[in-house]
């Protein structure tokens, strides 16, 4: 009896690594081609039903992202922007109040760098289109102008659901932060269906829940400049990873790269930065942070980084050279035949 | 463990056993380098049957703006003609790891890279 016992044993022991083998079957990976944004998925483990459900739930939340807050086709998000401008109360459409609630906040911890309110500036520049300008850029004395209006959130005055505009120059425009508000809604019905495995990616900023099965999800960066991957790291039970790059929406005018992050103090694109990724709990602060810090540039992103609360970030200078905490350092691993050079700021 | 509770066939089952592992291990598993495999292209939610990256070529895709074309050399895939105004598409360059995606939005054209095993799950930028 004892002799079969010891048989069985040993028999489960040496087949116990072979069910490894089996676990591609668990994981379920689709594109979602939808209102003008690619939704890439990741299951891990999930049934048939939850995985049609998901893929509802996504198509979902990019309907409501499109229609609700375009920031320049007639919108919820452009009706408001309409009676902002008016400068008389009105009450604010249910959708739209949690974010600006948000971005209230997020515009104050960061200083005013994440500026939702400058959506007149990102239409002069050209950006408020499907398709990228040609350029020239705007003339100088038109972004003064525009500048000297000083629009911020704070120009908003929030009265329970009832909204006032103090400044007429105020446009919002959500573009540097619905992407990731979106996500994170996502992934909250995502877990309400009971999933508990899964990475949303939409358009290459992304949140994971869970694992992929025994070990963490792996995450590759892009490089912002050049190709390939720059570094992967291992994500944690629910974390985001967002980058903003000057390679996002751009045109090149007479040699001179003209991007999408328009800095709020000066009124044309941030210079110095290439890129900036940021890892955190939460989508739509990271994608706020995201810009903020991109923004801030080399010298300052540390300071907006602890005032926003993030841990995590990694900097790709305009000179190739790489910023980081040491929190970062310690999770990053490079993917490049060169290490790349690396400068280390203090803790955040 | 005392030899007499093994036969002489059970040692051979497990000895068998054991020298199969590093090839199960090697198979399964250890794709180190996350190497693309084939590349399935997405045109409008269509598939189209996947095209191996050892194939060299060069091919035009479609899409509802207008061609696009594609090169597939060593191992990689890229666009290098696409009717989109941004061209990220093709800003974007080579693309050789499995699990990477790539799309020309405007041209409703995605890639997918397919391997073995990848090596990310998923890619930010």
């Amino acid at each position: 009896m004892r002799l079969q016992q010891n048989r069985i044993l040993l028999l489960v022991i040496l087949l116990l690594p072979l069910g490894g083998c089996s676990r591609q079957e668990q994981l379920h990976h689709a594109q979602l081609f939808s209102f003008g944004t690619l939704v890439d998925v990741s299951l891990w483990g999930a049934s048939p039903s939850q995985i049609e459900h998901a893929e509802q739930v996504i198509h979902e939340e990019l309907r409501t992202m499109h229609h609700v807050w375009h920031a320049w086709q007639p919108s919820p998000l452009t009706d408001i922007n309409r009676k902002l401008q008016e400068g008389t109360e009105f009450t604010c459409p249910p959708e739209l109040l949690p974010l600006i609630v948000q971005a209230k906040d997020l515009y104050r911890r960061s200083g005013g760098l994440f500026n939702p309110a400058i959506g007149r500036l990102v239409a002069l520049w050209g950006f408020h289109g499907d398709s990228p300008p040609q350029g020239p850029p705007p003339r100088p004395e038109a972004i003064r102008k525009l500048l000297a209006s000083k629009p911020g959130m704070d120009d908003i005055t929030l009265h329970g659901s009832r909204l006032l505009g103090t400044n007429s120059a105020v446009q919002l425009d959500f573009g540097a932060f619905a992407k990731g508000y979106a996500v994170d809604r996502i992934i909250d019905k995502l877990m309400r269906l009971g999933i508990k495995n899964v990475i949303v990616n939409a358009g290459g900023d992304l949140r994971a829940i869970g694992h992929h099965g025994e070990r963490p999800w792996r995450i590759g960066i892009r490089n912002p400049r050049g190709q390939g991957v720059l570094a992967s790291i291992e994500l944690g039970e629910d974390e985001s990873v967002f980058t903003s790059g000057d390679y996002e929406r751009f045109y090149d005018y007479k040699g001179t790269r003209y991007h999408h992050i328009i800095d709020p103090r000066t009124g044309y694109p941030a210079r110095g930065v290439t890129s900036v990724t940021v890892i955190h709990d939460n989508a739509a602060e990271a994608d706020a942070a995201a810009t903020a810090l991109f923004v801030a540039g080399p010298e300052k992103w540390p300071t907006v980084a602890r005032q926003l609360g993030i841990k995590y970030v990694m900097l790709v200078d305009d000179k190739g050279k790489i910023h980081m905490n040491p929190a970062m350092a310690e999770r990053i691993r490079f993917e490049t035949a060169d290490r790349p050079e690396v400068v280390l700021s203090e803790r955040l | 463990m005392n030899s007499t509770l093994l036969t002489r066939a059970d040692r051979l089952a497990i000895i068998a056993c054991v020298a199969l592992l590093p090839w199960l291990y090697a198979s399964f598993w250890n794709n180190a380098t996350g190497t693309g495999e084939e590349v399935h292209i997405v045109v409008g939610g269509r598939e189209l049957p996947p095209i191996s990256l050892t194939e060299e070529q060069t091919l035009t895709v479609q899409g509802s703006l207008g061609p696009s074309i594609l090169e597939i050399a060593d191992n990689r895939v890229r666009f290098i003609s696409s009717p989109c105004q941004g061209k990220q598409c093709i800003y974007s360059g080579w693309h050789s790891h499995a699990g990477e995606f790539v799309a020309c939005l405007p041209n409703r054209i995605a890639l997918q890279i397919t391997g073995r095993e990848s090596r990310f799950d998923t890619f930010n930028y």
